[in-house]
């Protein structure tokens, strides 16, 4: 009998959860309005990488509350697809759903490069841009006249950063970096840039993506006698563990210097990393402690809005900036779709980010931009990536370079 | 009440067999059932093709789990190494060879047999949990040459620039995916009637006997490992299918396509449809991507929540799967009915 | 000769914390022939307490580990009681399997819920950062420690099953269940007693390995996969098994990453599939076999 009552009970409480569960989910978005611009946002919203998602979002959100939400008569409408991982099959399918169901006039987003490379064949059939905000790989704006892009590349990252490393006197050097399309991009810049001026890259490691004990690695790179790394891991938990297992394996203490791009230290994983982070030496587009106006505005909106700007980092502009060209393709376009006239029509243009002076080439659709060598320091007892040199107007290097 | 939890907690997967009358019967009917919701779906949700495409050759590939599992009694989670195969080799003779959708299909098939026949003879003598890391280990193996195959699999950027033939030279695959899904629907229809012709043959009835009672069969002179490695090479025929239409409907194939999730994924959407009666493959697809699809859309933050509710929800209430909602519900009806008798199952 | 001796400090750290977290399920496995996919994410919640006791709590290190072993095995209690007790047996492996991702994803979305998706870190007190030099390498003082733990564990457990009425009753139950329960040992309690240190274990080697398996919603579903292998290799219900297992997948894994880093994954994998080949029952035969 007590069986019974058992089975009875936890039946009530399951209906009760699935109840609950429902209002959560809010309603479906609606159908369209006369002289709504839509635009399609796809990004990870769950999973290991939701943050990402979070930061666009976020982003969006602070542009369209400092700018409105209208472009002359036109609404604006940010419609946002759910991508957890990189799944390129899926991408597509969300992608045309996104132009066939909402009647999307822009698609955006796209964090991982073999998403943003899948929509290629569908942006070109439905004559639509496809403004990027993330996916670094440089070949990924080749595949389709439509795709601008405002984030960064690897090529655009590594370049001044190891004609730096070069001109400090640094010799040998190990580079280690996360064994997928973007860290061979990183390898390969690396390495072509740093032995031109005159280095050696004595051991090249590729990293399994999934690796998380990085001993073995550093007793490599250890064992090769260099005088620093140039590393690559994507943002997230496989970084953590990388910086931290340069630290603790005694590396840093031997005086091994730390380079690399600054996904490394994305701003969320700063305070996680800990003291561990404290002078890595990383070249990015963007940081938070980047002293601008313009910054300054975007943060205090930001915290306005959200009460804190912790995980405001590189993706945060990547979409902020994303949103202004969009805004610029509306307002050019006059609210018609026509997705090459309105990519043709920002090629060329220049304006001031939050991270700086931007100009979006017109050959390769990638903005051109400052990148700035960055140090991990404590700045009033929280860790930022503090700018020490900016090299200015950087193209993306990677552009038809080819594989 | 008390009996059905009982019952549901003792049998699990073997209990939900209904008798062989109404299997017969529930068989006839379940694939032109599939065909008309089918094609109803195309007419009534026609902004959805992407998604009902993406459900079907899913659909397929949880069957070619279904003849593994639910007939063959092979528990594994590696079933996405056939389907990865099929997709990649697919993708890579349509990059550089041959553009016929129905020829990159039999590519996929061949593939996705090949692979099954070769792995299946050196993993199916383990058992149980052994079996299961067996089969999730050539899964990752696979996934990995697929990585490192960069130059032909595109790496972890994908395979792109997958561009089909029209099919029959006439229907070209256009944006609204209206091809695309009526060449799946039919590619499913088509894949459940031959699965149906393969479980109901001699040689299906025999890996039913196997899973059922492998010594016995040794004992009547056949080899239980051998009728095992078939049917593994069998159901990895219809993965390998699956993952070339993936490829063939979609246009890229990713390294996820090989990935440990999908096979899990794949073994959830089974069990939530049912084991070992074919189209319960395609409830679960259904439910499962429908749900995920809409909780998705709506708020991605809390569909992992549902989902998981859901699923425990399943194994604690209706245990043979949505499939077997239907006939328990008559049983329980009967047994009401009928006070003091517990539907004469004893 | 160095160099060897780097690998094999590096694999015994990886392995030991491999043990810790699978033991557990092995040991569960072992009685209740439960798949227990779950058993990750028990580890999760251990780290994250641990974390949040550590940070928002501002607890020390060494009571923050503790508190976290208690407070995971009180949660996850009920859960035997209402959930897993209907799918004990080794008829039940679909059940088994569905119903415990079922409640991995629950887990992870409350997680996700509670605590973001951001990275979460358990601050090591002072003596546990820096370096121990050990002959010419110097190895992290946390990784040290992480082998001193993982011995422990393996001593205690081994005095718990083989000294303790406990032990004994819980070896009678795994060998033959209808008989122990003739003779009056009262399995249900037994059962919620292992998994109650299953679940603890677990929970331990959250805390103790947040270092290496970086604490993330995601974390249930990562690593699991590799808590399987170790019980698969090891043998089900063997501690020594999964010692040995998890020391040999720890070093191999290590080794393999060193010498061959690229072709890190297909190393470990198929160092799997050759002691599944010549062991099919594990190292130690498996008392579920």
């Amino acid at each position: 009998m007590t069986s019974t009552l058992r089975t009875a009970l936890l039946g009530t409480a399951f209906g009760l959860l699935m109840a609950a569960a429902g209002p959560l989910l809010g309603p479906l978005a609606g159908p369209a309005a006369a002289a709504t611009i839509k635009v399609g946002v796809v990004a990870p919203f769950s999973g290991p990488f939701a943050l990402v998602g979070k930061t666009f979002k976020e982003a969006i959100e602070v542009y369209q509350a400092q700018h409105g939400d209208k472009v002359g008569d036109d609404t604006v409408v940010f419609i946002y697809k759910d991508l957890d991982q990189a799944n390129p099959a899926q991408s597509k399918a969300l992608s045309q759903e996104l132009i066939v169901k909402e009647k999307v006039g822009y698609l955006a987003g796209y964090y991982f490069t073999p998403d943003a490379l899948a929509v290629a064949p569908l942006i070109d059939e439905a004559n639509i841009p496809c403004v990027i905000f993330n996916a670094a790989t440089s070949a990924i704006t080749e595949k389709s006249p439509r795709y601008v892009r405002t984030s960064f590349t690897l090529w655009q990252n590594t370049v001044p950063l190891a004609e730096h490393m070069a001109k400090q006197g640094i010799r040998k050097v190990v580079s280690a970096v996360s064994d997928y399309g973007p860290g061979i991009d990183g390898e390969t810049a690396f390495k072509t840039t740093f032995e031109k001026n005159g280095g050696t890259v004595v051991d090249t490691i590729r990293m399994p993506l999934k690796s998380t004990d990085f001993a073995p690695f550093m007793q490599r790179i250890r064992d090769s006698g260099a005088e620093a790394i140039y590393a690559f891991l994507p943002a997230g938990p496989t970084t953590l563990a990388f910086a931290k297992a340069f630290a603790d394996n005694g590396l840093k203490d031997a005086g091994i210097k730390f380079f690399g791009p600054g996904d490394l230290t994305q701003e969320p994983d700063l305070p996680t990393l800990g003291d561990a982070a404290l002078g890595i030496t990383t070249s990015f587009n963007y940081s938070r402690a980047h002293d601008s106006a313009l910054n300054k505005t975007f943060l205090a909106k930001h915290k306005e809005m959200f009460g804190s700007t912790d995980s405001v980092t590189f993706s945060s502009v990547g979409a902020y900036d994303g949103v202004h060209v969009i805004y610029q393709m509306i307002k050019n376009t006059g609210g018609k779709s026509d997705g090459a006239k309105a990519v043709d029509s920002v090629k060329g243009m220049s304006w001031e980010s939050p991270r700086g002076p931007l100009t979006i080439d017109p050959q390769s659709r990638h903005v051109t931009q400052t990148i700035y060598l960055r140090t991990v320091e404590k700045v009033d007892g929280k860790l930022e990536n503090v700018e020490k040199v900016a090299f200015e107007k950087q193209p993306d290097y990677g552009y038809k370079v080819g594989k | 009440m008390t009996m059905a939890g009982r019952t549901a907690s003792r049998t699990g997967v073997a209990g939900a067999h209904p008798p062989p009358a109404a299997r017969r019967d529930l068989g006839w009917i379940g694939i032109p059932l599939v065909a008309v919701a089918g094609l109803a779906a195309f007419w009534l949700l026609p902004d959805d093709l992407a998604l009902l495409t993406r459900i079907a050759a899913s659909a397929l590939f949880v069957l070619s789990l279904d003849l593994v599992l639910g007939y063959g009694g092979i528990a594994t989670l590696g079933q996405a190494a056939m389907y990865g195969t099929g997709a990649y080799a697919a993708g890579i003779a349509a990059v550089n060879w041959i553009s016929d959708p129905f020829a990159l299909l039999a590519v996929g098939g061949l593939a996705g047999g090949l692979i099954a026949l070769v792995t299946g003879a050196l993993i199916l003598h383990a058992h149980g949990l052994t079996l299961l890391m067996l089969t999730i280990a050539v899964g990752q193996i696979v996934q990995e040459i697929a990585n490192k195959a960069r130059d032909w699999t595109g790496g972890s950027d994908g395979l792109s620039g997958i561009d089909p033939a029209p099919v029959l030279g006439l229907f070209r695959f256009d944006l609204y995916g209206r091809t695309a899904f009526l060449f799946a629907l039919a590619v499913l229809v088509v894949a459940l009637m031959v699965a149906r012709r393969i479980v109901r043959s001699p040689f299906g009835l025999a890996c039913r006997g196997v899973k059922e009672d492998p010594l016995r069969v040794s004992a009547l002179g056949g080899s239980p490992k051998s009728y095992l490695v078939a049917l593994y090479a069998v159901a990895g025929v219809f993965a390998g299918v699956a993952g070339a239409l993936t490829a063939v409907t979609s246009g890229i194939v990713g390294l996820d396509s090989a990935g440990f999730p999908w096979s899990a994924e794949a073994l959830v959407m089974l069990v939530l449809g049912g084991t070992g009666r074919l189209y319960g493959a395609v409830i679960g697809t259904a439910v499962f991507m429908g749900i995920h699809h809409i909780l998705a859309s709506s708020d991605p933050f809390h569909w992992m929540g549902f989902i998981g509710l859901f699923l425990i929800g399943i194994v604690l209430f209706l245990p043979g799967g949505i499939a077997s909602g239907a006939g328990r519900l008559s049983a329980l009806l009967s047994a009401l009915a009928r006070p003091g008798r517990d539907g004469g199952r004893a | 000769m160095e160099t060897m001796f780097g690998i094999a400090v590096d694999g015994v750290a990886y392995g030991m914390i491999l043990f810790i977290i699978s033991v557990g399920l092995s040991v569960t496995l072992g009685l209740m022939r439960v798949v227990n996919l779950a058993h990750g994410a028990f580890a999760m919640v251990g780290g994250y307490i641990a974390s949040y006791a550590a940070q928002g709590a501002g607890l020390p290190y060494a009571a923050a580990l503790p508190v976290a072993v208690v407070l995971t095995v009180l949660a996850t209690l009920p859960l035997e009681r209402l959930l897993y007790r209907r799918i004990y047996g080794s008829a039940n492996e679909l059940a088994q399997v569905l119903l415990t991702i079922g409640l991995t994803f629950v887990i992870v979305a409350g997680i996700n819920y509670l605590f973001g998706p951001t990275l979460k870190r358990i601050p090591l007190p002072e003596l546990l950062t820096g370096t121990v030099q050990i002959g010419s390498k110097a190895i992290p003082a946390h990784r040290a420690f992480v082998i001193v733990a993982g011995g422990l564990t393996l001593l205690a457990l081994w005095w718990l099953l083989e000294r303790t009425d406990f032990g004994i009753r819980l070896r009678a139950a795994v060998d033959d269940p209808a008989m122990a329960a003739a003779l009056g040992i009262r399995t249900e309690r037994l059962y919620l007693a292992t998994f109650a240190l299953g679940s603890g274990l677990a929970a331990l080697g959250g805390v103790l390995g947040a270092e290496l398996l970086p604490l993330e919603p995601y974390y249930a579903i990562r690593y699991i996969v590799l808590f399987l292998a170790v019980v698969a290799v090891g043998g089900a219900g063997s501690i020594f098994g999964s010692a040995a297992a998890a020391l040999a997948l720890g070093i191999v894994d290590t080794a393999g990453k060193y010498l061959i880093p690229s072709f890190g994954e297909f190393f470990f994998y198929a160092a799997l599939i050759l002691i599944l080949f010549r062991w099919p029952y594990g190292f130690f035969k498996g008392r579920t076999a």
